[in-house]
């Protein structure tokens, strides 16, 4: 029925599965974590001495979690996907071989190592379990993890943590000439179509938060929590497919607005821009504009926003940077805006098929009541 | 190509990238419209869906074979909107009139 949806379909390109799915691995392991994200930022944006209530000893806490909380909680949880909750205290071990052999927060070696770790206590006890006898289960079992445990700390410190820290220093020294010399914005044409093809906790997640945590960990705030997470966009398109879209789908676009600006979440716009795929356009010039704006005013975000709503933004805020961080919201949102609005007019015939099964789910939500 | 009867659904599962965001959102929406059927309606990352009880799977179209391939006997059913989706409401008076129902 939807043969107009010409990339929304998952069932032919195996590879973006793939990539999916390890996106969605490494998302998995950082989003049930949110939370201690939120109360780490918060803490920054407060406490820290540029924050709004600078406290020496209530900062002393921003440290400890950044460096050792949120790595050990990535690691645990990529081990608790992996092997349950042996897999989750040993991925935890780990992780604190890596954090130890460094000295910059170490998401990325914790969501390689939580799992790695796990992965190796899952073939042990494959081994272990046939052959321990009748009552010596806990003995083996306990014994089991702690050795093993052990040994995946000393391998996250001598092997895993330098090697990620040598990562991380290529990657930040990469977006630090890309800021430099301007090209940052040029990141949107690879983000923003991303983000349609269900990509975005990848992206997120996956690439952007691990860097910009190394930068705020030094700078208190960085540009790499906003490149993804920007709900500028995303308004835009939304608004011009509320006034110029095809007709049936204007009248569920005020309420996508809704879930998509204040609450946060991006995936209610991806399928419009899936049935015209031509509008990724604006969301890509939509995307670079507000990139530029942030890295011309010079803002950041203490933390990373998630969901990517107006309010997570202004709460990730740090003090001073409002006017930049709104200021790129807005152009962002207006330029969409202003390209979906002029692609959408003036591709506005040919819509029938899409017009005709949008009509039969309108049909269809006024009889069963979805529009509640 | 899986099928159940509309009438044998009682746990529905949709499934989202995190499991956090817009599933639990449509989970939301259709346990409103369901509460009278006693369908459960729950939420969880693709990636875990073998490990959920559920008669039925709904997910994003983007989504659609990885959903597939974590639970290959289950029916899945792929929707295009989060909002107004025209499968979603044929999900829905499928189950309210006991019809069958099928990912094809």
């Amino acid at each position: 029925m939807a043969n107009f949806i010409p990339t929304g379909d998952g069932g032919h390109s195996g590879w973006r599965a793939s990539v999916q799915k390890f996106g969605g691995n490494l998302a998995g392991m950082v989003i049930p974590n949110i939370g201690a994200f939120i109360a780490w930022g918060l803490l920054t944006a407060l406490f820290i001495p540029t924050g709004w209530l600078p406290n020496e000893q209530l900062s002393s806490m921003v440290g400890p979690m950044i460096i050792n909380l949120l790595p050990i909680l990535i690691g645990y949880t990529g081990g608790r996907l992996v092997h349950g909750q042996r897999g989750a205290v040993i991925g935890s071990i780990a992780t604190v071989g890596v954090i130890v052999g460094t000295s910059i927060p170490m998401f990325l070696g914790a969501m390689l190592i939580g799992p790695l770790a796990a992965w190796v206590l899952k073939k042990i006890d494959a081994v272990l379990d046939p052959v321990t006898p009748t009552g010596f289960e806990m003995l083996i079992g306990n014994f089991s993890l702690g050795i093993s445990g052990m040994l995946m700390a000393i391998l996250g410190f001598l092997g895993i943590g330098p090697a990620v820290n040598a990562i991380s220093d290529v990657l930040g020294a990469g977006v630090k000439v890309l800021v430099d010399t301007g090209f940052l914005p040029l990141a949107s044409i690879l983000i923003e179509p991303a983000k349609i093809l269900f990509l975005n906790n990848a992206i997120n997640f996956g690439v952007l938060a691990p860097i910009g945590a190394v930068e705020a960990e030094e700078t208190g705030k960085s540009i790499m929590f906003m490149l993804e997470s920007n709900p500028g966009p995303g308004l835009g398109l939304l608004v011009a497919f509320w006034l110029a879209g095809p007709k049936i789908l204007r009248g569920s676009a005020p309420g996508a607005i809704v879930i998509h600006f204040l609450g946060g979440i991006h995936e209610i716009y991806f399928p419009y821009v899936l049935l015209k795929p031509i509008v990724v356009l604006a969301a890509i010039a939509g995307g670079a504009t507000g990139v530029a704006t942030f890295a011309a005013t010079g803002v950041g975000l203490v933390a990373t926003p998630s969901p990517g709503s107006i309010f997570a933004y202004m709460t990730m805020t740090p003090p001073g940077n409002h006017f930049g961080v709104l200021l790129g919201i807005a152009l962002s949102a207006a330029v969409s805006f202003v390209v979906a609005f002029f692609i959408l007019k003036a591709t506005s015939s040919g819509d029938d098929a899409a017009d005709l099964d949008a009509a039969k789910a309108k049909s269809a939500e006024m009889k069963s009541g979805t529009a509640n | 190509m899986a099928t159940i009867s509309g009438a044998s659904v009682k746990n529905i599962v949709v499934a989202c990238e995190a499991g956090m965001g817009s599933s639990v959102m449509v989970a939301k929406m259709l346990a409103k419209q369901l509460k009278a059927q006693g369908v459960a309606v729950t939420h969880s990352p693709v990636n875990q869906l073998n490990d959920t009880a559920h008669d039925l799977v709904l997910c994003h179209r983007g989504l659609g074979s990885r959903a597939k391939q974590a639970v290959p006997g289950s029916v899945v059913i792929v929707f295009d909107m989060f909002l107004g989706d025209l499968r979603i409401a044929e999900v829905v008076s499928r189950i309210q009139s006991g019809d069958d129902i099928s990912d094809d």
